[in-house]
């Protein structure tokens, strides 16, 4: 059976709605999970994880470094003894003597007991044509660090090796060792810095907007209702003269302030902390980044963080309606949660361009916008869509909240089941009533 | 003169998928007078707390109607909750909040006027004692402080109907004879109010009129001077069992 009248029907009585939000907003920032969830996390995780990271990958690199390879040689021609000199210097191996087979060698390798086998095998076809040529074979996994990483040192070996062979060569023909090589290349990259950086932030930024806009929505979302029924609060507040429309409107602009903070904050702190963070790696690679972005993209950047924030509290709320506990609210939220994240995959996407089509689509044309503000494009019909596809999506979710809300055993948190049980029985099926 | 609480042919009619249709309240009525204690008594699961929600508003009537100062529960019940103080078991307070502020919300919430709201606090917490721990947050606060906050809670914002559900279930001995003085101390300033209990000795001592609840029926209403000569008993526990067991027809005002 439907509840009292009041319930959607009434006007939005904005005073109240004002008083019940501060009284939420306060709340919330006094309640440790909350804090944590909605402002801690977004504000220092994305640094945190990636310095953790990042100082892994560099500390992993070094201790690679200091490993000296493992190798065993075989099949060495006396003429190239002086090449096996120069490996034996390098101080980057360790020369393993064994007369096993190669089956049983390669084995090794396979283990991990050994890094590497090198043969120089005799020539064949025309390469055998030059005296003392050979043909050099390495057998590494690829599946063992410190194999592969074999490879590559012997490789690097081998190279210079055949480079100063080739001199030795070019000029017993009586030619200079570039009119052998025929043709040089090399490459420019004409990306700005400023480029780069809208770049690396397009990689980043949007997904980690769209999981910490998630995660600052999701416990509010629980607390809102399931957490006042648990603390018997709901009714206290039923009680008052407090409209329920106003109720409603105040917790959902109280969850929508917190999922939109942790998006803003987050955004905030990538764009703070990108620099200072990818700096070294990139450095590394021969490459600088500028993360300034065009001040355009702030009040995008705000609005689209409050409008993701603004469809997920909605959605959170309409499932978190039927929770009478935390872990409830958990349990029935958690599905939703998911499939918020599931379009985000897509933006990893290579050459993925921001087309009309996907501006049709919730959560990823919001996040498409701020990947494209922050790079300073906009293309404004996609960015018109996003936003009516977006406000429409809201809209029809609280439509669909304001019905659920119009049940009186919803609303006192005595029905028994979930959304999908409740679309079945009173959607589907006819409604009835069950036990308050 | 209009009657602060008036309840005629209220009916509460649940669905519940193991039990099927499950009729809490049954056709009941009665009249609460201005400035009187009025005690709804009756054992557990008799009715009394689904009767106190439908005139509180929180749950609808399946039918009958109920006026709270002239406001009916389904057609008006913002203007029914603003004449009206709700305390229940299941009315607690807000953990994270201190009591002045816990007073503050409710009375603005509840349209208590904006520039007196802090005037009204500060009486309150004079009132009820609560000064010493009124910057405290609610969940630091023991249950006997918790109770004089929810009581304080229930008339900030002044109503002229006050309704508490079993107030003093889960109460020490001290604690309980506290919230009754409570009780009688707001009827002297003429408050209406309509108490639920299953504590005879309660009902005895706070009620000027005691309605007999059993299994969503009203059995019996009247004066405790009343009862006792209709039934030629003394103790209310004699007389609630009298009406209960001897299944007298329903005795409405």
């Amino acid at each position: 059976m439907k509840s009292s009248a009041e319930t959607g029907k009434r006007a939005v009585d904005w005073p109240q709605v004002r008083v019940l939000y501060l009284r939420e907003l306060r709340a919330a920032l006094r309640e440790k999970a909350i804090v944590i969830n909605s402002i801690l996390i977004p504000t220092f995780l994305y640094p945190f994880l990636l310095w953790v990271a990042l100082t892994g990958i560099m500390f992993t690199a070094g201790q690679t470094d200091k490993v000296p390879s493992r190798l065993v040689v075989r099949s060495w021609p006396e003429a190239r003894i002086k090449f096996q000199r120069a490996l034996q210097n390098d101080k980057r191996f360790q020369w393993v003597d064994s007369d096993q087979p190669i089956a049983a060698l390669e084995e090794r390798v396979r283990l991990g007991q050994l890094d590497a086998l090198v043969e120089l095998l005799p020539a064949t076809n025309t390469a055998a044509a030059l005296p003392g040529n050979f043909a050099a074979r390495i057998t590494y996994s690829q599946s063992q660090e410190r194999s592969a990483a074999a490879r590559e040192r012997i490789l690097g070996q081998l190279d210079d090796f055949r480079e100063k062979w080739v001199k030795r060569e070019s000029r017993k023909l009586g030619l200079e060792a570039p009119a052998l090589q025929g043709f040089t290349v090399s490459s420019r990259n004409v990306a700005s810095t400023r480029q780069m950086g809208a770049f690396v932030l397009g990689l980043v930024a949007p997904i980690i907007f769209v999981v910490m806009v998630a995660v600052g929505t999701f416990y509010p979302a629980i607390d809102a209702i399931a957490g006042e029924r648990e603390r018997n609060t709901w009714e206290t507040l039923m009680s008052s003269a407090a409209s329920r429309v106003s109720i409603v409107t105040a917790k959902y602009l109280y969850v929508v302030t917190l999922g939109g903070l942790a998006g803003l904050l987050n955004l905030t702190v990538v764009l703070l902390t990108l620099k200072p963070v990818f700096a070294p790696l990139l450095a590394q690679a021969g490459k600088t980044i500028d993360c300034t972005i065009p001040l355009a993209a702030l009040p995008v950047a705000v609005a689209s963080s409050l409008l993701l924030a603004g469809f997920v509290a909605a959605g959170m709320m309409l499932l978190a309606c039927f929770a009478r506990t935390f872990k409830e609210g958990q349990a029935m939220i958690s599905p939703f949660y998911l499939a918020v994240m599931v379009p985000v995959m897509f933006l990893q996407a290579p050459g993925l361009k921001f087309s009309i089509a996907l501006a049709f689509i919730p959560v990823v044309n919001v996040t498409l916008v701020v990947r494209e503000a922050l790079s300073g494009v906009f293309h404004w019909p996609q960015m018109a869509i996003s936003l009516a596809v977006s406000l429409a999506a809201v809209a029809l979710l609280i439509r669909a909240a304001a019905y659920v809300l119009q049940f009186e055993d919803v609303v006192m948190g005595s029905y028994g089941g979930g959304f999908k049980r409740f679309f079945q029985q009173r959607v589907l099926k006819r409604p009835t009533e069950v036990k308050s | 003169m209009i009657a602060p609480v008036s309840v005629c042919g209220l009916s509460k009619v649940f669905f519940d998928e193991g039990r099927g249709e499950v009729r809490a309240v049954n056709d009941i009525s009665f009249e609460c007078r201005p400035g009187e204690i009025f005690g709804l008594l009756g054992a557990n699961g008799a009715g009394k707390t689904t009767t106190l929600r439908m005139l509180s508003t929180v749950l609808k009537p399946s039918a009958g109607t109920a006026t709270i100062m002239g406001h009916e529960v389904s057609a008006d019940p913002e203007g029914v909750r603003r004449n009206l103080g709700f305390s229940s078991a299941t009315t607690a307070l807000y953990p994270r909040l201190t009591g002045r502020e816990t007073l503050e919300f409710f009375a603005r919430i509840n349209g208590y006027p904006g520039p007196q709201v802090r005037q009204r606090v500060e009486t309150l917490i004079e009132r009820f004692g609560i000064g010493e721990y009124a910057e405290a947050r609610v969940e630091k606060l023991s249950q006997g402080m918790k109770q004089k906050v929810s009581i304080a809670r229930t008339v900030v914002h002044d109503p002229p109907v006050l309704i508490f559900d079993e107030p003093t279930v889960g109460l020490d001995v001290l604690n309980a004879i506290e919230m009754q003085k409570v009780i009688a101390g707001l009827r002297a300033e003429g408050k209406t109010i309509l108490f639920s209990t299953h504590i005879m000795s309660e009902a005895e001592k706070l009620c000027d009129r005691i309605a007999i609840i059993h299994r969503g029926t009203i059995h019996a209403c009247d004066t405790l001077a009343n009862l006792r000569a209709a039934t030629g008993r003394h103790y209310l526990e004699d007389i609630f069992v009298h009406f209960v067991e001897g299944a007298s027809p329903a005795k409405k005002e």
